[in-house]
C-alpha cells in the first residue's frame, strides 16, 4: 500500500534535497509568526516576505488607526460563556499578527471600544491581519518542509 | 478616552476596498507560484469582494426600514 501520509518535516527536508537541523520548519514559522514575511525572509523568498509584510501590517496599521478594540486576558469575566468564547476566539485571532498586537498592545492602543462604524471595522482590519499572518506561517513552514517552493 | 485624538474614519466603500486590496494581495501569493498566475488570482479575488460586499449591502438596504 502507498504510504500517503504527510511526511514529517525532516523526513520532507530530506526529499526535497535540503539538510539542516529537524527543527528549522518551527523555527521559521515561529519567526513568520513573530514578524509578518520573517519566515519567508530567513528563506530567501525576499518578493513574498514584502508583500506579505506590507499587506499585513497594512492592516494592522489601519485597524489600528480606525481604533480597532484588541482583545487580550482576562478573556469577558462576567459576561457569559457565549460572550467569553468569542473574546477567546478574537483574542487568538489577534494574537495571529505576533508582534504587531503586542506592540500595539504595549503603545496603549486598542484598550477601549469605539462605539462607532469605524471603531468595529479597525477591529475587524486587525482580527483579519492576524489570521492572515497565520495563513503566510502556514506558507513559510510548507516551504521550510519542502511542499513548496 | 481613546488613544488616538481623531480615528481614522473611512467609507464603507473605502474600507471595504482597502479589505479586498490587502486580502486579496495575500491570498493570491500564497496560492499561485508564477507572478502571471497570481495576478490573474489577485484580480479575480479583489473583483469579487468587491462585487458580492457591494450586493450584499444592497440586500440589507431592502431590510433595513
Amino acid at each position: 500500500m502507498t504510504n500517503t501520509a504527510t511526511p514529517r518535516p525532516a523526513e520532507a527536508q530530506r526529499r526535497a534535497g535540503r539538510t539542516g537541523p529537524a527543527a528549522w520548519p518551527y523555527v521559521v514559522g515561529f519567526l513568520g509568526w513573530l514578524l509578518p514575511g520573517l519566515g519567508h525572509l530567513v528563506q530567501r523568498k525576499y518578493d513574498r516576505a514584502g508583500i506579505f509584510f506590507v499587506s499585513v501590517a497594512a492592516m494592522a496599521g489601519l485597524g489600528i488607526a480606525m481604533g480597532a478594540k484588541l482583545y487580550v486576558l482576562p478573556f469577558g469575566e462576567g459576561q457569559g460563556m457565549f460572550v467569553g468564547l468569542l473574546h477567546v476566539l478574537a483574542f487568538l485571532g489577534d494574537l495571529g499578527a505576533g508582534l504587531l498586537f503586542f506592540l500595539g498592545w504595549m503603545a496603549g492602543f486598542g484598550r477601549d471600544y469605539l462605539a462607532r462604524a469605524s471603531g468595529d471595522y479597525g477591529t475587524v482590519f486587525f482580527l483579519c491581519a492576524g489570521l492572515l499572518n497565520l495563513l503566510t506561517v502556514l506558507d513559510a513552514y510548507d516551504i521550510a518542509v519542502g511542499k513548496k517552493d | 478616552m481613546h488613544l488616538l485624538a481623531q480615528p481614522l474614519v473611512l467609507s464603507h466603500f473605502q474600507a471595504l476596498a482597502l479589505f479586498a486590496f490587502f486580502t486579496s494581495a495575500v491570498f493570491a501569493v500564497i496560492s499561485h507560484r508564477t507572478w502571471r498566475e497570481r495576478a490573474k488570482e489577485f484580480l479575480w479575488t479583489f473583483l469579487l469582494f468587491v462585487v458580492i460586499g457591494v450586493g450584499l449591502g444592497w440586500v440589507m438596504y431592502l431590510f433595513s426600514r
